[in-house]
Parts: structure tokens; C-alpha cells; sequence
């Protein structure tokens, strides 16, 4: 069941009506059910692995808050352990056995042992991720265990960010379904607009940029170096506006029934440098790093040569997060590589920059960051599209060298695909000027907002992509 | 302004809000949404060219004895001159870029409901298999949903929900606004111009060909299969003389399963399937393709001779002592 489809939105508007005329404590109860059922719409056996790490993590967390000493050590590395299990063998088996038989191939060796042949659980590594922060939390003493069992298994199923996040702390989720959340009106409005505006942002944008980029990348040995230089660029925005659109969807669903969930985007293609775009992009999953793994490593309070290698495995692993691929994880590994050589350089740069002149300029000196910290970002994204290493390079080369005719494809996809394009900046810098947070439009003036929304609705029937599909990251 | 959850039915300030709010969003919604939906309808069938207008007019208006069906292979194919100088009779293509046999039959059901052509070739080149691109056509057909009653089964396989996006008037014209305005401003004069449904392409094919996809088989969808079945045996049942064709290509592309599938098909409605896939004419004759799938137009002129001579030869009966034979049509060119 999609975000972007009719049935969700029957699902939504009866769950929703129904969570606000049940009594408060019945209500934990209803948003379960309607979570189970939202997740076995997709894969229904699925959810005996979630129910597995569910249990695994509920007794881990009160084990690990009734204990002391290095046996709570235990319980944790039980915990992680079993998260981490389901991963590999869902989401990496395939891999490390591929990598395993052409390693041995090598060396003249075969690997008789087969690959398994199953579908990747929707949302694994977002909900596991989620489920490890818990377990992580609890062992730090900095939440308490939840003794509900209902109400834990909640917390990892809560379906508006079951499958693609964001990525919800225990100290931020667990207390709100304790909460009683009213029939607010504000906060029902703006939690629909929010919901509007990532419909927007996924069927209009995202799902039309899909088209051209598709066609390109998918025959990517056709087309020229003009040709994909665009589909790059257009796919920066496509995965933006696919996953943004997702979380605001989300982020929306869950603020109607009265629950805040963590911001996951922040304008991302304004930031100025790789560091500012890890801080606006994918926050929730960039925060769970830096806290889990980057600090567990050391952080920055450790010898120079440690600090960048804490931040270039950060990166690394993040890539790997995201599939099991080498693709996914040189894209992780470029990230890694821009932080550190931004690290490295920085002197250097600001040295430069005062040589000419640059630093008297602060808004020209900006937008030539931001035109920068995108091109380093569009140079991985192929690495993160390509289907293959090998098609990433030949991607890479065509580009540099330029060579081809320009492929137009249906000249309308283009028309819609660059004024999407448009429209999304003429909001983000907007939004960025006003200082609004995530909304594209905030005013006092009743029927001139509902005019704006209204208009956002009317496009997406004119130019809306209907049949784009899921969104790009259920696949991790 | 927080009411408690029981008092929802209360008609407390808050839920009145709410109400009033929702209920003046909704007809501010719908009241735009009639209008340019509305505008978009009129728009759409005023078009005097295009492929929109090619569709429409295949629906509704054509009456040429010899119709031919199929995807954007079928309209690049099939030279009108070379059928009507050959067989003496009237001639449309009713071709369209990215269209299956869904909506093809669809079509063929609504040219039946008005009359009955005297020669019908299908062009095929689907591969009978399901796949999400199976049944991206039928959105082509949501502009007729609501006065072709013969196309509502097709559209309804898209989606079980496409009954309520259609409360929308905007909703059939989709993605059309672009096409369906320059339709109707002066621009559309420099617009691709069709020769009875014909388009005529007139690049010779120049790029190298580094790889040809590499070709996934998915399921037989039986739904497809069935369909095309469905086309042969309505196609048949009007009357019409009713001949399959598997149009060159450049390469030799693994369609072999579809091809066996259509021959077994044809062979049971005892219909001539005729496959032109590896044809040595063709395959890798740049001068006769503009790409990989589409014939230019001294291709199509070629190709379109062949069919007719074959098509001559099959409705004529021949006679012991050679001379022409009776033709099983009667053959009179409107």
C-alpha cells in the first residue's frame, strides 16, 4: 500500500477518523492493527520477521534495564546481533556469497554454496535501524525499557514511518502514544498540507523526473555525454523529491492523528558544503550514524589520522546501508572522501579565497559553494543510479568527454521535468529566505492558502505521474 | 482550539471549523477541477491533428476498408498509397506510440460499433508477458471512458480504482495539457503531419549499436494472451479478412516465445500470422530503418508492398487456368 495510491488514502482517512472517536486507551491498540495490516499489505509472511526482532528486542530491552555489568553487554550484543542477523541474511547474503565465489574464482577455488532466492523485506533497514537505536538507548540509561509489549512493537511498526523512516529515537516516539492527542484543527490542517505537498513533491516532481531518467540511465550506453549529464541532474531531484516527499507524507499522516515525528530534510541542494548537506539530507538516518557509530568510534576526539578514518567508515557503512552494492558503497566511500579532503583543504581554500577576493563577496562566495557541494553531489548520485561500477565509469567518461547527439525523448517529459524543477527551487529558496520550515506556503490569510493548496491538487491531476511506482527507498 | 475526541460530534466551534473548512476546500476543488476538466474535453476532441486526434478519430470517424492496428511500429510501417493503388481500396493506420493490445482492441471495438472494415491488420510486437508496461495503455483510452461504453473493461484492468479517480474532470486528460493545447493553438500546423494515420519517418539509422538490451522474460500474462485472442476472433466475427503481422526490426530480437504464441493463436483461429522478424531484406539494412524498431519511410514502402501483394494473393482465389481470380472481398475504393 503506497503513500501515493487511493487505497492508502481510504486507509488513512478511516484509521485516522476511527483513532479520533475511540476512547485514549484503545487507541495504541487500532494504530497496531492498522500498522500490521498496512505492512502485510506489501509481503503479509514479512511480518513474522518483524514480529521475531520485535520480540528479541522487547526482552532484550527490559533484561538489559533489570541487569548489571557485563551482562548487559550481552543482552545488547544479543540484540544487535539478532537485528543485525536479519539484515545479512535478507539484504547482504547475496552479496557477501557473490563477492565470495568471484574472490575465489580468482584464486581458482568455487564456491558451491547458492545464493538465496528471496524478495528484500520493505523498510528492513529502517526499522531495524530503529529497533538498534532502542536497544542502544536503553543500555546507555538514557531511556527506559517499555514494558507494554503492545505499545514497544508500536514504536517499530508505527506505519507512517515503518517503511522508508524517518527514523525515530525512543525518547522522541515511546512517551506520544501515551499521550492523548486531541481533534486539534491547526495541527490537522497543517499535518494535511504537509501530506499534499509530498504528494506533490513525489508524483509530480520525483515520478515525472523518473522518466527521462529512467529511459537514459537504463540504456545508459546509448546516450551521450549531454544526455546523461542532464539525467544526473534531474536525478539529484528525483531522489530528493521521492524520499522527501515520502517523509513530509509521513511526517504529515503522523501529525494529523496528533504525533510528531522527526524532520528528515532541510532544503539539502542549498547547502554549502558536503558537511552542511549531510546535516539537511536524510537527517534522521545521518543522526542515528553520528550517534551509534561515529561517536561509539571515537568522533573527533581522537588522533587526527583516527578521526578521518571514523568519518570516512561512517560514510562507508552508510553506503552499504543503503544496498547491497558496490555502487552503494563507493557512493558512501565519495561522501567519506569529500569530508575529509574538505577537512583537509580547508585552510588552503580560505587562503585562496581571500587571494581573490572571494571572501569580500559572501553571496557570491555562497552560491558558488552551493553550485560545488551539488556538482560533488550529482558525481556520486551516479555512482548511487548506476547499475554497475563498470556502467558508473563509462557514465563518468561520456560526460567528461561530452560526446553524442542531446536526447530529447518525448519533448513534454522535459517541459514538465525542467518546470517541476523550477517550481521546487522557487519554493526551497523561498521557504529559505522566509525562514519557513518545511511548508510551501505559510500565511494568515485563510482562502489564499487554501487557494495555494487547492492549486497543488489541481497539478497533480493536470501533470501527476500515476503509475511511478513505490518510492525509490522502500528498497532499503 | 483542542476538543476532546468524544466531543467530534458535538458541533463544538473546532468541528464546525473543520467542516466548514473541509466542505468550502472541497467545492473550491471540485468547481476548478469541473472547469478545466471541462475546458480540457472541449480542447481535446476540437484537436484537428496529432496522435490524440488520430485516436479520436479512428474511434469515430474513420470508415476505410482497410484499418491497421498496432503500437508506433504499426504507424510507421504501413504506406496508404501502396494498399489503396494495390487492392484498390480506402486505407487508415490506427497506430499510436506505446500502445498494447488492450487498447487496441479497445479501439477495434468502437470502429465494430459503427461499421465494418473489409481488411483489419493487427501489427504485433508485445511479448504477452506481465509486466507493469502491460497495462500503461489503457490511459490512453480515459478521455473516451465516458462515451465508449466498449472501452470501460479495458480502463477498469488498469486499476480497480480507476471508477473513482475518474469523478475527476481533469483526471482522463493527465499528463495531456502540453499536446492538447498546442493541438489546438496555429502551432499545431508545424506538428508531425500523419498521411492517414501514416507517419513517415525519413532518418536512415547512423548509431552504432554497442548492446541490445538484454532481454528478461517475465510470466505469460494470460490476461494479454487472451486479449489477443479476443482481437483475432471479434476482428473475425465482423466479417472482416483479418491478417497478423510481426513487422522487421533491425535486430534480431529474442521474441521467440511471443512469436510461437502467436502462431499457435493464429493457427487456431485459422488466421495467416506472418512474421517478417528475421527477414534478410531488413535485419541490419540501415537504409531501411530510422532506429532499432522503426522502419523510415523507403522501408515502409518496401515492407508495405510485400504485405499488399501478399494480402492481393490470400483474398484472391486462384483460378486452374491461371487467370485472375474472384476476389473474396468485394473490392469497391470509397
Amino acid at each position: 500500500m503506497l503513500f501515493n495510491s487511493l487505497p492508502f488514502a481510504l486507509f488513512f482517512i478511516v484509521v485516522t477518523t476511527l483513532y479520533f472517536l475511540i476512547p485514549h486507551r484503545f487507541r495504541w491498540l487500532l494504530l497496531l492493527a492498522s500498522s500490521c495490516y498496512f505492512y502485510m499489505a506489501f509481503i503479509p509472511v514479512y511480518i513474522l520477521i518483524l514480529g521475531f526482532t520485535i520480540v528479541i528486542d522487547y526482552f532484550a530491552g527490559i533484561w538489559l534495564e533489570k541487569t548489571e555489568g557485563t551482562k548487559r553487554k550481552y543482552f545488547l550484543i544479543a540484540s544487535l546481533v539478532a537485528n543485525i542477523g536479519v539484515l545479512a541474511v535478507f539484504k547482504y547474503y547475496n552479496f557477501l556469497n557473490t563477492n565470495l565465489s568471484a574472490l575465489l574464482n580468482t584464486i581458482g577455488y568455487r564456491n558451491t554454496i547458492p545464493n538465496l532466492s528471496i524478495i528484500l523485506p520493505i523498510g528492513l533497514s529502517f526499522h531495524t535501524f530503529q529497533a538498534m537505536s532502542y536497544t542502544i538507548e536503553v543500555y546507555r540509561r538514557n531511556q527506559k525499557a517499555e514494558h507494554h509489549f503492545g505499545i514497544y512493537s508500536l514504536y517499530v511498526m508505527f506505519y507512517p514511518q515503518l517503511v522508508a523512516g524517518p527514523i525515530e529515537r525512543p525518547q522522541h516516539l515511546l512517551h506520544q502514544f501515551y499521550e492523548k492527542h486531541y481533534f486539534d484543527y491547526e495541527r490537522i490542517v497543517e499535518g494535511l498540507k504537509l501530506m499534499i505537498w509530498g504528494l506533490f513533491m513525489k508524483i509530480v516532481i520525483a515520478d515525472r523526473l523518473a522518466i527521462y531518467v529512467n529511459a537514459v540511465y537504463n540504456n545508459s550506453v546509448q546516450h551521450s555525454g549531454l544526455t546523461l549529464l542532464l539525467a544526473t541532474i534531474f536525478f539529484a531531484f528525483q531522489i530528493y523529491c521521492d524520499f522527501a516527499g515520502y517523509s513530509n507524507m509521513a511526517i504529515g499522516a503522523a501529525k494529523v492523528m496528533g504525533f510528531n515525528l522527526m524532520a528528515n530534510f532541510n532544503r539539502p541542494y542549498i547547502s554549502a558544503s558536503i558537511s552542511e548537506f549531510w546535516k539537511r539530507w536524510h537527517i534522521s538516518l545521518s543522526t542515528w550514524f553520528r550517534d551509534y557509530l561515529y561517536i561509539s568510534l571515537g568522533g573527533n576526539r581522537v588522533s587526527v589520522p583516527r578521526w578521518y578514518f571514523n568519518l570516512f567508515i561512517v560514510f562507508v557503512i552508510s553506503g552499504l546501508w543503503h544496498g547491497a552494492n558496490w555502487t552503494f558503497i563507493i557512493w558512501g566511500a565519495l561522501n567519506g572522501f569529500y569530508l575529509v579532503f574538505a577537512i583537509l583543504t580547508e585552510n588552503w581554500r580560505k587562503q585562496f579565497n581571500h587571494f581573490i577576493y572571494l571572501d569580500t563577496l559572501p553571496r557570491l562566495h555562497r552560491t558558488l559553494q552551493i553550485m560545488i557541494t551539488f556538482g560533488l553531489c550529482c558525481f556520486a548520485w551516479i555512482f548511487f543510479r548506476a547499475n554497475s561500477l563498470h556502467e558508473a565509469y563509462s557514465i563518468i567518461l561520456k560526460i567528461i568527454t561530452f560526446s553524442g547527439p542531446f536526447y530529447v525523448g518525448e519533448w513534454h517529459q522535459l517541459v514538465y521535468g525542467l518546470a517541476a524543477i523550477a517550481f521546487l527551487l522557487l519554493v526551497e529558496f523561498r521557504r529559505a529566505n522566509l525562514g519557513q520550515s518545511y511548508l510551501p506556503l505559510i500565511t494568515n490569510h485563510w482562502l489564499k492558502e487554501q487557494l495555494v493548496y487547492i492549486m497543488l491538487i489541481i497539478i497533480i491531476l493536470l501533470i501527476g505521474v500515476y503509475d511511478g511506482g513505490q518510492f525509490i527507498y522502500f528498497q532499503f | 482550539m483542542m476538543v476532546d475526541n468524544l466531543s467530534i460530534f458535538n458541533f463544538s466551534k473546532v468541528v464546525k471549523k473543520t467542516i466548514i473548512s473541509i466542505v468550502t476546500f472541497v467545492i473550491i476543488l471540485y468547481s476548478l477541477d469541473f472547469v478545466i476538466g471541462r475546458t480540457l474535453r472541449y480542447l481535446y476532441f476540437n484537436e484537428k491533428s496529432g496522435y490524440q486526434f488520430r485516436t479520436t478519430y479512428a474511434m469515430d470517424s474513420t470508415k476505410a476498408d482497410i484499418l491497421v492496428f498496432g503500437s508506433s511500429r504499426a504507424s510507421h510501417h504501413y504506406c496508404p498509397e501502396v494498399f489503396e493503388d494495390s487492392l484498390k481500396m480506402t486505407f487508415y493506420d490506427t497506430g499510436r506510440d506505446g500502445i498494447g493490445i488492450l487498447v487496441q482492441t479497445a479501439i477495434l471495438k468502437s470502429v465494430l460499433k459503427r461499421y465494418t472494415p473489409k481488411i483489419i491488420i493487427l501489427d504485433y510486437f508485445g511479448d504477452f508477458e506481465a509486466n507493469k508496461n502491460s497495462f500503461d495503455g489503457p490511459a490512453f483510452l480515459l478521455p473516451y471512458y465516458r462515451t465508449h461504453e466498449e472501452v470501460r473493461k479495458t480502463i477498469e484492468l488498469n486499476d480497480s480504482f480507476e471508477r473513482v479517480k475518474l469523478i475527476s474532470e481533469i483526471y482522463p486528460f493527465n499528463s495531456q495539457i502540453l499536446s492538447i493545447v498546442s493541438g489546438n493553438l496555429k502551432v499545431s500546423k508545424k506538428r508531425i503531419t500523419d498521411n492517414k494515420g501514416y507517419i513517415p519517418l525519413y532518418k536512415e539509422w547512423q548509431a552504432r549499436i554497442d548492446s541490445i538490451e538484454t532481454y528478461k522474460t517475465h510470466p505469460i500474462d494470460s490476461v494479454i494472451k487472451n486479449t489477443f485472442r479476443e482481437f483475432i476472433s471479434i476482428a473475425k466475427k465482423s466479417g472482416a479478412k483479418v491478417f497478423i503481422v510481426y513487422s522487421p526490426v533491425f535486430e534480431k530480437y529474442d521474441k521467440k516465445r511471443a512469436i510461437e504464441i502467436c502462431t499457435d493463436i493464429c493457427n487456431s483461429e485459422n488466421v495467416p500470422f506472418w512474421d517478417y522478424s528475421k527477414d534478410t531484406l531488413f535485419l541490419n539494412n540501415r537504409h531501411l530503418f530510422q532506429d532499432v524498431l522503426h522502419l523510415n519511410n523507403n522501408g515502409a514502402k518496401i515492407f508495405s508492398n510485400i504485405i499488399a501483394e501478399k494480402i492481393k494473393d490470400n483474398i484472391y482465389q486462384s483460378q486452374p487456368n491461371g487467370n485472375p481470380g474472384q476476389p473474396i472481398l468485394k473490392m469497391k475504393s470509397r
